[in-house]
């Protein structure tokens, strides 16, 4: 019975931590997957977003998550400046790969060094109404003094539900909207989508906008998620391209369903091995997803 | 409202090498002009200046659409596209991870286009019955004929009042070119469009033009009505074999 709990509990925890992976993948999932942009800055801007949110909250007392969505139009706009950049500088003259990666990664450093001089290397935490609360379920008493149960702790619950909402609605967006088709289409043949009338830049501009802007939310997700300080962005940049290649370039239910594996995986090794195994189980996965489906889970 | 593509004294190329040499072609309101030629003469690469693919080196290229005569030099093409002038290229050049629906409603992005698009998908659906059982497939996965069904739909999708295909004929099993063909004239009417098509297949393209170019090297070597094509020397050289 307590291994039942045990595994019970281990499902849980890692579909909940999917759901935080989920959405700081799923903006890798755009701007790598579909707009062939390696941005591997992309953590730094999740923990600059950690960041933000924890100015406000531990100042005015502002919901860490909410003020994420507020301050979104902001990574937007950073985002299509951020674009621009690359495209003058890379991009158009075909030298995307190896440069425009020292790029992205002088990005990274930059945001991290800045992050640390302004707010040194301390883990920095949130405090909202949901972040010490946990719920209980599925009790199950052995003996009188000793019940067995299934741990919903609020700090991973709220972010898992904000997360899934949010990628819903990106999907959406994504399938029905002419914008959304353009953003699909356009890793597809920009030269194609040109004759159809579009501008293949201005889409892709958008899109890593938009990239960024879920990157923040996501960020204001991790820090109530967990503590952040600013060098653990580096830590994650693994993890998101693993998951985007795990479920499919440019595929968002894929980067879901990888989250989720990945998720699930971490959560059982370290409760039955022990967490330092977590990351070579997960990498694992993605080595015998990449030798058997190359294409990944979802890639179509 | 006139809707013409007038090309006069072209040149154009690709860096060093010259393809087209003083090139002059014009398709006059509702025509259908077919452009012949074998392969490496040049067709693709007028198709491609007229689109502004390709940046001539000198000549004009003018389009009238709806009696506004615009100068398509140094437009990008997606600015020519949003003029109402649609290409169906050489390659078709689909999207092939998206459905065909999906396809067919990129075609629509342009603001003319958004407006009418109940009423172009319904004609697409209905001039092609095999891709509207097809909507949800994704294009790369279909055959070759059909994929041009799509390339065709897609332009028509965009609303132009100019069609320009280029090839569509390459790489179809020849019935599925005639059927290709007929579609393309079942559209020029139902749209009242003004087609310009380069095509090798001399025997197809004849049978929907209402007047033809001949280009070799760089060079148009004849122009005439359709009557005059089945009938000129050089063309039954170059194509019948007589």
């Amino acid at each position: 019975m307590e291994t039942t709990y045990l595994i019970l509990n281990a499902i849980v925890a890692g579909l909940l931590l999917g759901g935080l992976y989920a959405a700081m993948a799923s903006g890798v999932s755009i701007s790598f997957g579909m707009l062939d942009v390696t941005n591997i800055a992309h953590p730094a801007f999740i923990i600059l977003g950690s960041y933000i949110a924890y100015i406000v909250n531990s100042n005015w007392g502002f919901d860490p998550i909410v003020t994420s969505f507020v301050v979104s139009p902001l990574f937007y706009l950073l985002g299509l400046l951020l674009y621009r950049v690359y495209y003058y500088a890379f991009e158009r003259k075909g030298q995307q790969s190896l440069r425009s990666l020292a790029f992205f990664f002088g990005i990274l450093f930059i945001t991290e060094v800045v992050l640390i001089l302004i707010f040194g290397v301390d883990y920095r935490l949130v405090s909202a109404a949901y972040t010490e609360k946990t719920i209980q379920i599925a009790q199950y008493a052995m003996t009188p003094d000793s019940t067995l149960h299934v741990d919903l702790p609020l700090r991973m619950v709220v972010p898992f539900v904000v997360s899934m909402v949010m990628i819903f609605a990106l999907n959406w967006f994504l399938s029905h909207t002419f914008f959304g088709r353009a953003v699909l289409a356009v890793a597809q043949d920009q030269f194609a989508l040109r004759l159809m009338g579009v501008d293949p830049v201005k889409i892709k501009e958008r899109a890593f906008g938009l990239s960024l802007a879920i990157a923040g939310v996501a960020g204001a997700l991790l820090i109530v998620v967990q503590p952040v300080q600013p060098s653990i962005g580096r830590d994650f940049i693994g993890l998101v391209f693993a998951v985007c290649v795990l479920g499919g370039m440019g595929s968002i239910k894929g980067a879901v369903v990888g989250a989720m594996i990945l998720g699930l995986a971490e959560s059982f090794t370290s409760t039955f091995a022990g967490p330092s195994w977590a990351p070579a189980v997960s990498f694992g996965l993605l080595l015998l997803a990449v030798a058997f489906k190359p294409s990944g889970l979802f890639g179509r | 409202m006139a809707n013409s593509i007038k090309v006069t004294d072209l040149c154009a190329g690709y860096g060093a090498v010259q393809v087209l040499n003083s090139v002059s072609l014009e398709v006059r309101d509702g025509e259908t002009v077919t452009m012949l030629g074998t392969n490496g003469n040049g067709k693709s690469t007028l198709i491609k200046s007229i689109m502004g693919i390709v940046k001539p080196i000198s000549g004009k290229v003018e389009a009238e659409i709806d009696g506004v005569t615009h100068n398509l030099i140094g437009m990008e093409p997606e600015q020519i596209v949003r003029l109402g002038i649609a290409l169906v290229p050489e390659g078709r050049r689909l999207f092939p991870k998206l459905t065909v629906e999906e396809n067919l409603l990129l075609g629509a992005y342009r603001g003319e286009a958004r407006a009418r698009i109940a009423e172009n998908l319904d004609f697409c659906y209905q001039a092609f019955s095999r891709l509207a059982e097809r909507r949800n497939q994704l294009a790369g996965s279909m055959s070759g004929g059909e994929q041009q069904m799509v390339a065709l739909a897609r332009a028509v999708m965009t609303s132009p009042k100019i069609l320009l295909i280029d090839e569509p004929s390459v790489g179809l099993a020849p019935i599925l070119v005639s059927r290709t063909i007929e579609k393309i004239g079942e559209l020029k009417d139902k749209f009242k469009l003004t087609v310009l098509m380069a095509e090798q297949n001399f025997h197809q393209a004849v049978k929907i033009a209402d007047r033809g170019y001949v280009i070799v090297h760089g060079h148009i070597e004849f122009e005439g009505r359709r009557d005059e094509m089945a009938n000129n020397d050089m063309i039954k050289k170059l194509y019948l074999g007589i």
